[in-house]
């Protein structure tokens, strides 16, 4: 099974360096999407790139589009390239490298098609309070209201996929709600989908309340726009 | 009447305004000709406001005649808005492709 991680990278330079190397023990292959950072992380990147041509590949948006497309441009990269598996990474070095061989298990030995790392099951994960006890059982509420997800942590950004499932769930918005985007189609092509716990380490508080409106915008806009 | 004096003298500020925007080129002579139309439509509209009014009382409304073009320029504006939004959702997915276009090839 050839293994590809895509991670989109913005203005990540303190650690996208430490992501990588950690990273790289676990998969075949790593997509880095720079996604038109203004500090040296293209740079230092591409510096990896150099000493592990043979594993990492670095792509580079010329301009700032977000998290959501620069995961389709690394998921294209990926499919035209013979992944068969693909996961999805943060590089801001909040998700542990060492819980991939968890997330793909169940793709391999199970016959899953998306696996998600949820932040909620066994493992503890320092959540600040508010985001743990008001904006997460918020969004849970409204992605089970309006697209039926019944995710335990429908947010989370660690996840991977067989090549089937990246090649049906094409990423359409840019954005941040592109988490709820791949699960409402996963639920809508009837995908088998299964959590796995996963221990995020905050370094920064990640999405804010008021982000969680901008969501709820991009995809009432998508949902009547089409 | 000093009200309406008053806003037909604010539209014919915008009229000039907008004949230095097209005399400056920065839009097109569809454009100048729909805003004119537009401007000359909402001073008729200011111009007939009484016989307006009367309209609306005949139609059943209880408001003015003023009121009913405030609301008719509301949904129209919202109606705009609505446009373009599309025309910018459009144009942020032709960025995207485009641009995920040029950075897969290189």
């Amino acid at each position: 099974m050839k293994i590809f991680c895509v991670i989109p990278a913005w203005n990540e330079s303190h650690n996208i360096i430490e992501t990588i190397q950690k990273v790289l023990n676990y998969v075949d292959f790593l997509v880095i999407v720079d996604d038109c950072s203004s500090d040296d992380t293209l740079i230092k990147a591409q510096e990896l790139e150099s000493a592990h041509s043979e594993k990492i590949k670095v792509l580079h948006h010329p301009i700032n589009l977000d998290q959501g497309a620069a995961l389709q441009t690394g998921h294209e990269y990926a499919i035209n390239h013979g992944a068969e598996i693909i996961i999805d990474f943060d590089a801001d070095g909040q998700f542990l490298a060492e819980e991939i061989p968890d997330i793909i298990e169940p793709l391999i030995k199970e016959d899953y098609d998306l696996v998600l790392g949820s932040r909620f099951l066994e493992k503890k994960s320092d959540i600040p309070k508010f985001k743990k006890n008001i904006i997460m059982p918020l969004a849970k509420i409204f992605n089970f209201v309006f697209f039926g997800i019944k995710t335990s942590d429908p947010q989370s950004g660690f996840r991977a996929m067989t090549v089937e499932t990246v090649k049906k769930i094409v990423i359409e918005n840019n954005h941040m709600a592109h988490c709820t985007e791949i699960l409402a189609k996963a639920y809508n092509y009837k995908l088998k989908i299964k959590e796995v716990p996963i221990t995020v380490i905050y370094k920064r508080y990640g999405q804010k309340f008021f982000g969680g409106f901008k969501i709820i915008k991009d995809l009432f806009f998508k949902k009547i726009i089409g | 009447m000093i009200q309406q004096i008053i806003a037909l003298l604010i539209l014919v500020f915008f009229v000039l305004k907008l004949t230095v925007q097209w005399r400056k080129k920065t839009i097109n002579i569809n454009e100048f000709i729909f805003w004119l139309i537009f401007w000359l439509v909402a001073s008729l509209l200011i111009i007939f406001i009484k016989p307006i009014d009367q309209l609306v009382i005949n139609m059943g409304f209880s408001s003015s005649g003023i009121n009913l073009i405030f609301y008719v320029a509301v949904l129209f504006l919202f109606y705009l808005i609505f446009k373009m939004r599309l025309k910018m959702v459009k144009m942020e997915k032709d960025i995207t492709d485009l641009r995920r276009e040029l950075t897969l090839k290189k």
